[in-house]
């Protein structure tokens, strides 16, 4: 852009010459000249318009303190110039003075004082009312800051135009209410006044988990809050008619605030206008306002629309749930005489909005089958917010996407043809866990490494490109394990995918595990590698939640293999040290659960829970006589030579041979044959505002198809305690029955000192009163109080449903979304456990994961 | 000069690499570029190096760098002799990052925007040809999204309720936005087949209605594809709707 030069004053024409900078430390003279835009050998007034534009644009830089031309030589009409200019310093090294070192680099960061910074006038002053405006904010309102720049004298001494720089902070002391003083309340008192202020308080010696400082914004919102307050109780007038700070001293303030109160109203005709969709008596009850009451501006406010709470019951959202995207409803106050307010509730119904398309951006992982199948909101639908604020509930929960960023954006939203689109905006969130760890316990060093995928794609397993840096975004999980240590290891897989064919939400779930024990001995702490017991397991799965009789019922089908293996290796399980196990089942499973709304806390609902597991009834076709293998040659005691022989190792005849229970046991438990069933319910009532009354019932069968093979030692009832599933070889179940320790509870009609390998028969009875503490989503805090009873048999000739173990006792739950549930129990127990006289006493247990 | 030498070396290497087709050795003078491009800011060599390291990345694969250098060498130099290829490759930049189609396809639309932008530009260029095709390419591919989208609809109809509807919609927008798409005449079948699952899975009182919709739509395909490759399943189904009208 070139101007035209015009002369300033008497300027005169020269021809420019040379042009010299003087004074740059960091910049090239090139540079300089450059951005001037001067040439040598053009015409230039001097002084003129020109030169006081480069000036103008110099100074714009914001990079010099100080900007010269000088003449230095004229001849004939050429002219040299000289550009003299004065760098702005640069920062070198900042110190700070008076605060602890996180609140400098806050302050370091907060207002850009990094090395190499242009220390200019406005920078110093911002600076300086920056941090003091920042301390006043937090109720220090004495701060006071002193910036003082030095410059760096270099050992060299050549000119290097840096500074140094001190802040000096001296925040004084934090400035506190001393009393809050109110004038013309007559109708609320003082302190139920102060008690509506949130967060500006008076000092008060007993109120120590909440400062009194005064925080000038906190103070604007506290003075709505009061007037709020008013509204809240039919003082629709009040207002607060000045408010003043009286300082008292430096570290005192005294707030007097004068309100007048007003009248206080009452409702009178309530007239809804435009509806035709819904009846009066229909708004009438949502409103739920009725003429007479005491007039509540805040009430009724939320009542036709709160906007705390996207998901209340309101007016509002009455019309826009039923899709009614484009109604607006207002409030008018149509007449008022004495202490009665008329109102009038003006509605515009609009067009029932319709949707059209439903997209969604941001998904650079996870692929749109994954996500379309879980929006509620569909093309052609009609308009519901409550869909709308579901589905972005329901994918946060899906974990594959960070849930504080969803939001549901309206697109074209057209009021005349009753059509919108839907964007549903996601950010994915890393869904992926890596476990690795190592420690010692139980004798030696133990590994472990975890990995689990949340959002996999088994289909991408043969695609190179898929693997950035592995194939996701089918919404599948994997997760892969596996641990080690001196003396065992163990391996497992497993594999979800909850669509299976993409047809039907039918899950799929399949595991594999493989643990190998060797015989640890305690003395020279050493494994004997050569003694082991193996454990092989594989499961495939299927559940599906049915439509009819009605959405609450999920049924599911598994099919469940388990070899075990004992090379050498005795363990209380088996009578034989050398042999092998095969466990193969089916289970069934029917679960209702129509509990609300919380799954944390349900308030609501009953859940039922029957499961049947079945291994083929073998002995109705392999002709095995198992109630006289005793009898049988094979199955008889011997010796290395094959001769029968008796206990103490003696030659007997057949007529006295002594059955090999090892070898009996191997033959009965060869293919393990059994059938268990269990059946659970609970319900959940609401007794008195947030009071939950939980009731439970638990029953569980272990039995035989033949009674001479009998009821295997595995997959037994195991009562008492936590009810936490530990570390077992034996399928057991562990029934949680609080009050008495871990697995205690066995069937009374045991002689004392038998082993304890569990019971066939059980059941429990439970009611839990809880009250939640806190329910926001971070954490969820709940107390209880528990009546339990429960016991365990060995048939049912022993069965008697009166002769329980009883206990009582309260505790409290945590659950937060990282970490599940966490909880502690206390309980008593009134009975005794086989063994012992008397009753069982306090007993304290630990909860970790889901335990309802 | 040391920047000198390094220019030097930085633009043999650029060209050995192109000569070798070598990925270590672009490597090596994108190393170089680096340092050198930043000095030449405002000089003459500054136009043929800021193109040269926009390539770069380009060939090494980093497309949404060379997207971006190529942008910013498009402005800064809008004169060049070089301008058609920069236009190109930018667009090419954005047609490699575009990802399958059932990902977020910002990067799509962006890179026909580019390719747009270009053909407008240049549309005898040398690149025209290949710009167009890859122009098509990623429609198509978009095409395949609100197919496979609707067609989702579809498939999972019998699981969630309002889904057959869904796809109803779903298919009639996608025939109205993408009239010459090559999943089209599918579209047609589609939507007259979630018509017909939605009527015979519907309460009495519903299904005249909804077989006599299914009726139209077949016709509508019936009309477009006489010869259609779905004719003889949809026949079925016809017939299966004659019968159960007269049931009715």
């Amino acid at each position: 852009t070139q101007a035209q030069d015009l002369p300033i004053s008497d300027g005169e024409k020269y021809i420019l010459g040379e042009i010299k900078v003087t004074g740059n430390v960091s910049y090239n003279e090139q540079t300089v000249i450059a951005y001037t835009g001067l040439k040598k050998g053009e015409e230039i007034y001097i002084p003129g318009d020109k030169l006081s534009n480069v000036l103008k644009k110099l100074w714009k830089l914001d990079l010099f303190s100080d900007i010269n031309f000088y003449l230095t030589n004229v001849e004939n009409g050429v002219a040299d110039l000289e550009l003299e200019i004065q760098e702005v310093p640069k920062l070198s090294k900042v110190r700070i003075q008076g605060l602890k070192k996180r609140e400098q680099e806050e302050l370091l960061e907060e207002n850009k004082l990094r090395e190499g910074a242009k220390v200019t006038e406005n920078l110093i002053t911002t600076t300086k009312n920056y941090i003091e405006s920042k301390f006043r904010k937090e109720g220090y309102f004495n701060a006071n800051v002193k910036i003082n720049t030095t410059p760096v004298q270099d050992t060299t001494d050549t000119k290097s135009n840096l500074v140094n720089m001190v802040v000096d902070v001296d925040k004084g002391d934090r400035v506190k209410i001393d009393d809050i003083d109110f004038a013309g309340n007559e109708n609320f008192s003082d302190a139920k006044l102060k008690r509506s202020m949130k967060n500006t308080k008076q000092k008060n010696l007993f109120r120590f988990w909440k400062r009194s400082k005064f925080v000038r914004a906190d103070y604007q919102e506290d003075k709505q809050s009061i007037i709020d307050k008013y509204k809240e109780t039919g003082y629709r007038d009040a207002r607060i008619v000045s408010d003043s700070l009286i300082k008292k001293d430096d570290e005192s303030i005294t707030l007097n605030l004068k309100v007048e109160e007003g009248d206080q109203y009452y409702i009178g005709d309530i007239e809804f206008l435009g509806n035709s969709v819904y009846s009066d008596d229909q708004l009438q009850r949502v409103l739920g306002i009725n003429k007479g009451d005491i007039y509540n501006g805040v009430l009724l406010d939320k009542r036709i629309m709160d906007q705390s709470r996207p998901d209340a019951q309101d007016l509002s959202n009455l019309y826009k749930n039923n899709g009614y995207l484009f109604s607006n409803i207002d409030l008018v106050e149509t007449n008022v005489y004495n202490d009665t307010i008329d109102f009038e509730i003006r509605i515009m119904e609009g067009k029932e909005a319709y949707f059209n398309e439903i997209r969604v951006t941001g998904n650079d992982k996870t692929k749109d089958h994954v996500i379309y199948r879980e929006l509620r909101t569909k093309p052609g639908q009609k308009y519901s917010q409550e869909d709308v604020v579901s589905t972005v509930r329901e994918l946060g929960q899906l974990g594959f996407f960070d849930a504080e960023q969803l939001e549901p954006n309206f697109v074209d939203p057209n009021p005349q043809t009753g059509t919108l689109d839907l964007e549903y905006s996601v950010v994915e969130a890393g869904a992926s866990q890596i476990e690795l760890q190592g420690g010692y316990g139980g004798g030696g060093f133990i590994g472990t490494l975890g990995l689990s995928f949340n959002n996999f794609a088994l289909s991408g397993l043969f695609d190179k490109e898929a693997y950035k840096p592995l194939p996701m975004g089918d919404g599948q999980s994997l997760s892969l394990r596996a641990q080690a240590s001196t003396f065992y290891q163990t391996y497992s897989l497993s594999f979800m995918e909850p669509w299976l064919g993409g047809k039907k939400p039918v899950s799929l779930q399949t595991s594999f595990s493989f643990t190998r024990q060797f015989l640890f001995d305690y003395l020279t702490r050493r494994a004997d590698k050569s003694r082991s017991f193996d454990i092989l397991g594989v499961n495939v799965g299927l559940a599906k939640r049915l439509t009819v009789p009605d959405p609450y019922i999920t049924v599911s089908h598994a099919i469940g293999f388990q070899r075990y293996n004992l090379n050498n290796y005795n363990t209380g399980l088996f009578t034989f040290g050398d042999g092998h196990s095969n466990n193969l089942s089916y289970t069934f499973g029917l679960t209702r659960d129509n509990t609300y709304v919380n799954p944390i806390f349900p308030t609501g609902g009953s859940k039922f829970k029957l499961t049947a597991k079945l291994t083929p009834p073998y002995s109705l076709w392999n002709d095995v006589d198992y109630a006289n293998l005793g009898e049988q040659r094979e199955f008889q005691l011997e010796d290395e030579n094959g001769n029968l022989i008796d206990l103490n190792g003696g030659r007997v005849t057949p007529e006295n041979a002594v059955p090999d229970q090892g070898k009996i046991d191997q033959e009965k438990f060869n293919w393990l044959e059994f059938y268990k069933v269990k059946f659970s319910g609970e319900w959940f009532t609401q007794i008195y505002d947030k009071l939950v009354l939980r009731t439970f019932a638990e029953y569980g069968f272990l039995g035989a198809y033949n009674n001479d093979r009998g009821v295997p030692p595995f997959e037994r009832f195991f009562l008492g305690g936590d009810g936490l599933g530990a570390f077992s070889l034996d399928g057991r179940e562990t029934v949680q029955l609080r009050g008495y320790p871990n697995q205690s509870v066995v069937p009374i009609d045991r002689p004392t000192g038998s082993t304890d390998d569990g019971a066939t028969i059980f059941n429990k009875y439970s009611l839990e009163l809880r009250y939640p503490i806190t329910l926001k989503p971070s954490a969820s805090i709940y107390a209880l109080t528990f009546l339990e009873a429960g016991a365990s048999y060995d048939n049912f000739r022993d069965y008697n449903p009166f002769q329980l173990n009883r206990s009582a006792g309260a505790g409290l739950r945590i659950f937060m979304p990282a970490f599940g549930l966490l909880g502690i129990d206390f309980g008593y127990g009134f009975d005794p456990i086989v063994g012992s006289p008397g009753a069982n006493g306090w007993e304290t247990h630990f909860i970790i994961g889901q335990q309802f | 000069e040391d920047t000198g030498e390094k220019y030097a070396t930085a633009e043999q290497l650029y060209n050995e690499a192109k000569e070798e087709e070598s990925k270590p050795k672009f490597r090596k003078a994108l190393r170089l570029f680096e340092q050198i491009v930043p000095e030449y800011r405002g000089k003459p060599q500054g136009e043929k190096l800021s193109f040269l390291f926009a390539d770069t990345y380009y060939q090494l694969g980093d497309y949404y760098l060379s997207s971006y250098q190529f942008e910013r060498f498009q402005q800064s130099y809008p004169n060049s002799e070089k301008l058609e290829e920069a236009a190109f490759k930018k667009a090419a930049s954005f047609y490699e990052l575009s990802p399958r189609y059932d990902l977020d396809q910002t990067d799509t639309r962006k890179a026909i925007t580019e390719l747009q932008a270009y053909l407008n530009t240049f549309p005898d260029g040398e690149y025209a040809i290949r710009a167009n095709e890859l122009a098509t390419e990623l429609r198509v591919k978009l095409e395949k999204k609100a197919f496979e989208i609707a067609k989702q609809y579809h498939t999972t109809g019998l699981a969630r309720a309002g889904n057959f509807r869904a796809a109803i919609t779903s298919f009639d927008n996608f025939t109205k936005e993408y009239p010459g798409s090559p999943f089209r005449e599918e579209a047609f079948y589609y939507r007259f087949d979630a018509t017909y699952q939605l009527a015979i899975n519907s309460f009495a009182s519903l299904m005249e209605e909804r077989l006599k919709e299914a009726k139209t739509y077949y016709q509508a395909y019936v009309k477009r594809y006489p010869e259609g490759e779905y004719l003889s399943s949809m026949n079925a189904s016809l017939e299966d709707i004659e019968t159960r009208l007269q049931n009715l």
